[in-house]
């Protein structure tokens, strides 16, 4: 942006300031701010609507949340929040806000048209679905929660409580801000065009119009992102498959399972390593545990919980007959060094020797060197075979029960935690979530999107993320506008 | 026997090794100079060999069928790898031997014609996995390593092949020097080192004044042992000597702040019984303890006594709950009040496999 638009912009916008009985003096004071002046986006174009009475005048700080919103420092204004309803809504110089927007019901086009009105349209759709996505309301809330924590003074007197408030505030406040700067972004663009056009000045409005299509292109990428804001998403995860009963039928159909885990992982071009494998008798797997490494291997993993079922006729069965097979699959994510993962006191382990026959050492010449480890207090276990060392197989099965006992222990906090317990009897290990079927007809659909697809075999070759983002989505999606 | 050797300290043993400049040579430098190059593994050698994707596919179809054919037979016969085991190994052989081993998926590319960088040449490959089945050469030395602990050691015919279940000592003289600093940085030996499995995983967590003598009778080990110890970059903290047991320490003794061995503890008439692996490709030298498997840990026992510092610390491998009564009964009667605080410890599978104790203040 060039310097004399910047001045224009900003002759016309403290023009405003007096006109405008909506904007606060309180704010006019932080202009002499430097900061403030080279922001790109003035906070001047920010009105602030608060049920009811607004700002009282007391010396200690404005809400610590939206000073940090607007990046106000909290000593300059000498008000203060009352109300916990607080909405912040910006609008462009004359009053259109993205709710605006969408209520003006703008045609949306292509991305070729270049229509600003439609990019602009489908740009607020973005927003408002990012954040019904990220349960706005619900956010803002338990921003003020947290800010309201993060301001005691004794908070520091438990350091593991204290990093936690504090990383989630960070989170939380960060895809806040992203959002808020989204819709000051596209307001921007839009004061940008309108002003264009009141000068005359085609080369600014052709600038405005292709800032809007590279922002309409982006914010489809966040709309994504938004769909994997849960705490533990960015992790890596183990994706644990265990057959169900009926034997060697069920086994191969396990393998199947995690084969097409491990298609999929590499697909997304995650690092996928075997841990932990139980071979069949005859054929397929017990089980097998699976390490997926990478940014948002959870995220998306753990859509994938619960039992899969495969109705086909049994290669194994001599008199071809139409079988029905499960495989339970348990999702664990692997939890950063950011986040407090339980205590194990190495006392309560029995490391044991896994597969072990004969007399060992000098006698024995084997590369199998596995161990199981049993954290006795829980009963939780562990296993790996697949490293080539035992201290490997022994550091492999430790971290996968690390992971174990911290989800156990996450489960339990949600438990204590009412608002979490809906979403985790959601994905329940033991309920059907999608069916595979081979014959009479072939079909995959998934029972609790309603989600199919016709042709399985692209399905077990890893093409999953048509059942994964509809799954993501239609848990986020699907209550009404309630949470905005 | 005698254990009365002219006192010396124990920089002037290490001297000549540790100032050793040239580090392409072989710090095997004392008793003799070994002539015996080690061996490259797979996996270090130069991708310079190439083969096609179909041609991949068709060794590795011919190498599963050949795992299948195995089934439980060597389990059965002589507790040998079973066909699960051999399949797991034909997995690493694979990613020792391409140049990009994260790259391993040429079973599923549909790009028949494509070709591959190999660490060895695809009638290599063949001899290799035949060997192993047919003549059922241990994988280690197939592959030219081990993975131990943390390290990926060279092995090769003529050196043991270092077992799991001696991972667990590096875990016991780490307990030793968390809690004592005179221990961290004093001398150590690793006697009978074989491809220089304990030496090194000692060498790694010793203080920066600690130092490590290993010793070994065949120029085979030395010259394999001093190459890990390279690979390593421990040349300034490990010195690697030829000779038997003591007999290269002659001049630290009294000194050592720590012993330990895995020493042969096979009783001799077990040796033709043992796995093929074992019994037909392993050195008897680093397996035969004499008629009860005992003669050389009753050797090391007593030679402890006088090599170790009051205080000092000692740990030996054994063959189970039988011989390691024997080492504790041993200890407190032949070399009476010279131990203190001996233990028996179990390995993984429950097997009484490890004896420590302290040299007497």
């Amino acid at each position: 942006m060039s310097f004399r638009l910047l001045q224009r912009l900003r002759n016309q916008k403290s023009s405003l300031i007096f006109n405008s009985p909506k904007l606060f003096t309180h704010f006019y004071s932080s202009l002499s701010e430097p900061r403030y002046r080279n922001s790109p986006t003035p906070i001047l174009k920010q009105s602030i609507f608060t049920s009811g009475h607004v700002f009282c005048c007391r010396n200690n700080g404005f809400s610590p949340l939206l000073c940090e919103i607007f990046n106000i420092p909290c000593w300059s204004i000498s008000a203060r929040l009352l109300s916990s309803q607080a909405v912040v809504e910006q609008s462009t110089s004359d009053g259109l806000t993205v709710e605006g927007i969408i209520a003006n019901g703008w045609t949306i086009y292509n991305e070729d048209e270049s229509d600003w009105k439609s990019h602009a349209s489908a740009i607020a759709q973005s927003i408002h679905l990012i954040k019904k996505r990220l349960r706005w309301k619900k956010l803002i809330h338990r921003l003020e929660i947290l800010s309201d924590q993060l301001n005691k003074p004794d908070l520091w007197n438990d350091p593991v409580h204290a990093g936690k408030i504090s990383r989630e505030h960070g989170s939380l406040m960060g895809k806040m801000k992203e959002v808020n700067a989204f819709e000051q972004e596209l307001l921007e663009h839009i004061d940008m065009i309108k002003l264009a056009r009141e000068e005359n000045d085609s080369e600014l409005e052709s600038e405005s119009q292709k800032g809007l299509l590279t922002m309409r292109k982006h914010i489809k990428e966040k709309e994504l992102e938004a769909l994997l804001a849960g705490e533990h998403d960015t992790s890596s995860c183990f994706i644990e498959v265990q057959a169900g009963a009926g034997g060697t039928e069920s086994m191969d159909w396990a393998s199947m399972v995690m084969q097409m885990y491990m298609k999929w992982a590499e697909r997304r071009g995650f690092g996928v390593t075997v841990v932990d494998e139980m071979p069949g008798e005859m054929a397929g797997i017990k089980r097998a545990t699976i390490r997926v490494h990478g940014e948002y291997a959870y995220g998306y993993a753990k859509s994938e919980v619960g039992a899969h079922r495969l109705v086909r006729i049994s290669p194994f069965d001599s008199n071809k007959r139409r079988h029905t097979s499960f495989a339970s699959v348990a999702v664990i994510p692997i939890l950063g060094d950011g986040f407090s993962r339980v205590q194990i006191n190495e006392s309560d382990l029995r490391i044991e020797r896994f597969r072990a026959g004969g007399p060992g050492g000098q006698h024995a010449n084997t590369t199998e060197s596995a161990v199981r480890i049993t954290h006795i207090p829980t009963g939780v276990s562990a296993s790996c075979q697949n490293e080539r060392s035992q201290h490997q197989n022994k550091a492999s099965a430790m971290a996968v029960l690390q992971s174990r006992l911290d989800q156990l222990e996450m489960q339990r906090q949600a438990e204590m935690n009412a608002e979490h317990t809906q979403s985790l009897t959601d994905i329940n290990f033991g309920s059907q979530i999608r069916s595979y079927v081979l014959h009479p007809y072939r079909m995959v659909k998934d029972h609790r999107t309603d989600y199919e697809v016709s042709h399985p075999d692209s399905v077990l070759e890893g093409d999953l993320d048509g059942f994964i983002l509809s799954f993501l989505s239609a848990s986020l999606d699907k209550d009404e506008d309630a949470d905005l | 026997m005698k254990w009365i050797f002219p006192r010396g300290c124990f920089s002037s043993i290490l001297q000549p090794v540790l100032l050793h400049s040239n580090p392409g040579r072989p710090v095997s430098c004392s008793t003799v100079f070994s002539s015996h190059k080690p061996r490259i593994p797979l996996h270090l050698r130069p991708p310079t060999s190439r083969a096609t994707v179909a041609d991949l596919k068709k060794w590795h179809i011919w190498a599963k069928n050949l795992v299948s054919s195995v089934g439980s037979t060597f389990l059965d016969l002589d507790n040998g790898p079973d066909s699960t085991l051999l399949q797991r190994e034909l997995t690493w052989l694979v990613q020792d031997a391409f140049e990009n081993p994260n790259k391993v998926s040429f079973q599923n590319s549909n790009d028949d014609d494509s070709v591959v960088s190999l660490r060895a040449c695809l009638d290599d490959l063949y001899e290799m996995w035949k060997q192993r089945i047919e003549e059922r050469r241990p994988f280690q030395y197939v592959v030219g390593c081990e993975h131990w602990r943390d390290l990926v050691l060279s092995v090769e015919e003529g050196v043991l092949i270092p077992r799991p279940e001696t991972e667990m000592i590096v875990d016991l003289v780490n307990d030793a020097v968390n809690e004592n600093e005179e221990l961290r940085n004093g001398l150590w030996a690793d006697l009978g080192t074989g491809s220089g499995s304990l030496a090194i995983g000692i060498g790694r967590i010793l203080g920066d004044l600690g130092k490590v003598i290993a010793t070994d009778l065949s120029p085979v080990a030395v010259s394999v042992a001093s190459y890990n110890v390279q690979r390593y970059d421990l040349q300034d903290k490990i010195a690697v000597k030829q000779g038997s047991w003591f007999e290269p320490l002659k001049n630290v003794e009294g000194e050592l702040a720590g012993l330990v061995s895995n020493p042969p503890y096979i009783p001799s008439d077990h040796i033709a019984g043992l796995q093929a692996e074992v019994a037909k490709h392993e050195p008897r030298l680093a397996l035969d303890g004499g008629a009860n498997g005992m003669n050389d840990l009753l050797h090391l026992c007593s030679g402890a006594v006088f090599m170790l510092k009051p205080g000092g610390f000692v740990a030996f491998e054994t063959n189970g709950e039988t011989q390691s009564k024997f080492l504790v009964e041993h200890m407190d009667t032949e070399t009476k009040g010279s131990f203190h605080n001996v233990k028996i410890i179990s390995d993984f599978a429950g097997f009484q496999r490890y004896v420590t104790g302290y040299k007497a203040r």
